[in-house]
């Protein structure tokens, strides 16, 4: 009967422990994302596998996601030359739900990365299939779609990717 | 003894001074509303009295109006516009949630606006982290979409 309680003990943390594994993680594969481009084409992660891919979730009303387009600009401009040769891309995943104000932004940062959104807001499946909490929010996949980092921002996120394509 | 003691009160009222002064925003802290108070009030049907204002990305909390993202003076005017022929004693509740507090652009205009348009029943909802976590999440009521 003791052993029995033990065993019992045992099983519930250990589901405990399963619940409160976080949904994305290092060295899983990318959930897929299709979802359409301003143009209303749509576009598919999974199209840009054989690249290192900077999936990121942003928004025009998410200050701090507006705040880090100039940097994300540089990075992009800097490795030119490897998107150019199919090395490298950035991925703008938007929670907007405004379509003007999406295009509006995206023209006033030059931004010359693809660009999805289904204009759902929160209510975005991207945002519950990647367990988003808050914007901005990145991930970083390798070129077979592996997550290899999560939410980098800055120097960090600067350097990594430099890394990576080194 | 009495000196040192004099001594460390002064600055601890000071600093306490300074740092209220530093921290100073349009709303009180009375003037936060928790969202499972207004959870329970809209679930209940009791927001006849009250006008819920969305001053951020989108007016996904049931019964609530938008007037879009306040950091723009134009929403603004929108703002102004909506609260026009509002009676001044009416429970007035704005909520952005695009982002904690300290990050927002439209929280503070929106409630200095009430501030300066004279509500007295004024209330900030209190998101302080973002509308997903402090509202969808907890299964709290939305518009339709």
């Amino acid at each position: 009967m003791k052993h029995f309680f033990s065993l019992l003990f045992i099983l519930f943390f250990a589901f405990q422990l399963k619940a409160q594994e976080p949904k994305i993680q290092v060295g899983q594969y990318a959930p897929e994302i299709a979802l359409p481009k301003p143009d209303g084409t749509i576009l598919k992660l999974s199209s840009l596998k054989g690249k290192l891919v900077l999936i990121d979730f942003w928004a025009s009303w998410c200050a701090p996601c507006i705040k880090e387009q100039p940097a994300l600009k540089a990075m992009y401009d800097k490795h030119a030359k490897d998107v150019q040769e199919n090395r490298f891309e950035i991925l703008g995943v938007s929670l907007d739900k405004s379509k003007e104000n999406w295009l509006s932004a995206i023209q006033r940062f030059n931004i010359n990365w693809p660009q999805i959104s289904d204009l759902k807001f929160w209510r975005s499946k991207v945002a519950a299939d990647y367990a988003i909490e808050g914007l901005p929010y990145n991930i970083i996949i390798d070129a077979t779609g592996k997550i290899i980092a999560i939410n980098l921002h800055d120097k960090e996120l600067a350097d990594f990717i430099s890394n990576q394509l080194l | 003894m009495k000196k040192f003691l004099l001594s460390v009160i002064t600055i601890l009222v000071v600093s306490n001074v300074l740092f209220a002064q530093s921290n100073k925003e349009p709303w009180t802290s009375q003037q936060l509303l928790d969202p499972a108070i207004l959870a329970k009030k809209i679930t209940n049907n009791q927001t006849k009295n009250m006008l819920i204002i969305c001053i951020g990305p989108d007016a996904i909390i049931k019964n609530s109006v938008d007037v879009g993202a306040t950091q723009s003076a134009s929403n603004v005017a929108k703002l102004k516009a909506q609260l026009k022929n509002v009676s001044k004693d009416k429970e007035v509740v704005i909520y952005c949630g695009c982002c904690p507090f300290d990050r927002c652009p439209n929280v503070r205009p929106a409630f200095k606006t009430l501030n300066e348009m004279g509500f007295k029943n004024a209330k900030l909802l209190n998101l302080p982290n973002n509308i997903k976590t402090n509202w969808i999440d907890k299964g709290y009521p939305m518009n339709d979409e």
